[in-house]
């Protein structure tokens, strides 16, 4: 019996020194494959309001993620996200439609974000901006 | 209990109580076996953590010459964790040469290379220049100043063979000096040619191993000749042995412990014990710096070419040596193993390799 307890401490003391080789191991190879954690690349943009002429759009980096400038033509300027809800792709602006194509499955956005038609489910989300003196700030 | 019914689902698929008695609990060793006998198991975990690391290297290293050694840097100084994964690297790979040459002696002083185990020694002397191949060509792989000048007077040294010397070396590196197809080639061969062929060696030797059965140790058990009837197979079979799980098993365990003690006490507190100011800088192959030399393990035979008028003689000294190394089951076939009833062989081994420590030293401060 005695015999039979000691056998049993000494497998939890092996086996926990396993666990906790394998934890001293493992966490060091997760935190080296694990992505950038922080702030990548949330700083504030700035942009000319001339780099947007009306009707145009302007593609650009933002928080780590794609994002897009728009200037419809009656004037009015948006920001937003520039991937599409349903499948993660990065929509297009369609300046003869005047409404952002998502060439992956055909959904289709107001340049507003709001869907027009197909799959999306809902909205492109959108960002933060300021214009001030001629220059937009996004973030 | 669950675990016994899973054991159960998977023991009625695939016999796996049958392997574990065969190959693990009813794999008996000769009694008096020694700690010597576990080195192969280091060597095995290893180059397993060799390959692991080596993969994780893989994920931010970029084998362009304009690239590699900040890449290098970025593993270093950036990536969480980098500085050690790059370290378990670069110090596993000295430490798996070191103890090879431990396996190496351990098995020349114990005449365990003696017949039927001639292939056991070629496949693990084999091994071993591929062993000296693989941290070769992965010792250019951070562009620094030291491993492209290392680099440099490493391959130079194949120059010295008559005739197809000079074009060998320009076939080893791509071009006239070492540059960018060098770093190609070699690290092709470094991340899928050594490995391969090395795993494949692994499996050949192990499998030689199984064939024959593990050798009785010369010393510590009454020993008796052994009279092996090569002309037809025998399995070496200690009845009355101990099982080599869990009883060997734990001194595999004990020994990988040690092992791990060592390079862990290196990789954390003297990590900079193999790197010389020059492996900070970034190769610069038009500016030399003063006093380069290979890698510790080459340092022998670098200093060889140095002494002999003619790198030619010193090189063929060389070949002749590693020759007879590697035919040596097939030229000593006493059947003795005591390495005390062995003069000869004692005196000619031991002074082989205080030649060879000779030469290292040497190498070290010429």
């Amino acid at each position: 019996m005695e015999n039979d307890s000691r056998r049993k401490f000494l497998g939890v003391c092996l086996a926990g020194a396993t666990v906790a080789a394998a934890a001293a191991a493992g966490y060091p190879v997760i935190r080296y494959l694990a992505p950038k954690s922080g702030k990548v690349g949330t700083d504030k943009l700035v942009f000319a309001t001339s780099d947007i002429p009306d009707g145009e759009a302007k593609f650009f980096e933002y928080a780590g993620t794609s994002a897009v400038l728009v200037k419809t033509n009656a004037g009015a300027l948006l920001a937003l996200s520039a991937v599409c809800t349903h499948m993660g792709c990065i929509v297009q602006w369609e300046k003869d439609k005047q409404d952002f194509l998502c060439p992956c499955h055909a959904g289709h956005y107001s340049p507003e974000g709001e869907v027009l038609s197909g799959p999306p489910p809902k909205p492109l989300a959108k960002i933060p901006f300021t214009v001030a003196d001629g220059k937009i700030t996004v973030g | 209990m669950l675990s016994k019914r899973l054991y159960d689902w998977i023991d009625l698929r695939i016999g796996a109580r049958e392997i574990v008695k065969k190959e693990l609990t009813g794999y008996l060793l000769p009694k008096k076996i020694n700690e010597w006998y576990s080195l192969g198991s280091v060597l095995m975990v290893i180059f397993g953590l060799q390959i692991a690391t080596g993969m994780l290297l893989m994920v931010y290293y970029v084998p362009d010459p304009e690239k590699a050694f900040k890449s290098i840097t970025f593993i270093m100084n950036e990536v969480p964790y980098g500085w050690l994964i790059r370290l378990c690297h670069a110090v596993g790979s000295n430490m798996m040469v070191a103890v090879l040459l431990l396996h190496m002696f351990s098995v020349l002083m114990m005449g365990s290379y003696k017949s039927p185990r001639e292939l056991n020694w070629l496949t693990g002397f084999i091994l071993f220049c591929l062993i000296q191949g693989i941290s070769l060509t992965g010792y250019l792989a951070p562009w620094s100043q030291l491993s492209f000048w290392a680099t440099t007077v490493a391959t130079n040294s194949a120059a010295a063979i008559p005739v197809i010397g000079p074009y060998l070396v320009e076939f080893m590196r791509g071009g006239k000096l070492v540059g960018p197809p060098t770093l190609g080639r070699f690290f092709a061969l470094h991340v899928a040619v050594l490995p391969a062929v090395i795993a494949a060696l692994v499996g050949a030797h192990l499998f030689l191993l199984k064939r024959t059965g593990i050798s009785t140790p010369p010393s510590g058990v009454q020993q008796s000749r052994n009279p092996w009837p090569v002309e037809s197979y025998r399995y070496e079979s200690h009845p009355g042995g101990i099982p080599f799980f869990p009883n060997y098993a734990l001194q595999d365990l004990t020994s990988i412990s040690v092992y791990f003690a060592v390079f862990l006490a290196v990789v954390f507190f003297a990590p900079n014990f193999l790197f010389t100011p020059d492996a900070f800088v970034p190769a610069n192959p038009f500016q030399t710096p003063a006093h380069i030399k290979p890698e510790w393990y080459f340092l022998a035979n670098y200093q060889t070419l140095k002494i002999f008028p003619s790198e030619l003689l010193g090189l063929s000294v060389q070949v002749a040596a590693m020759t007879l190394l590697a035919l040596l089951p097939f030229l000593d076939r006493s059947p003795e193993r005591n390495p005390l009833k062995r003069p000869l062989f004692l005196v000619c081994s031991i002074g082989g390799i205080l030649i060879w420590i000779g030469l290292t030293i040497w190498g070290h401060y010429s």
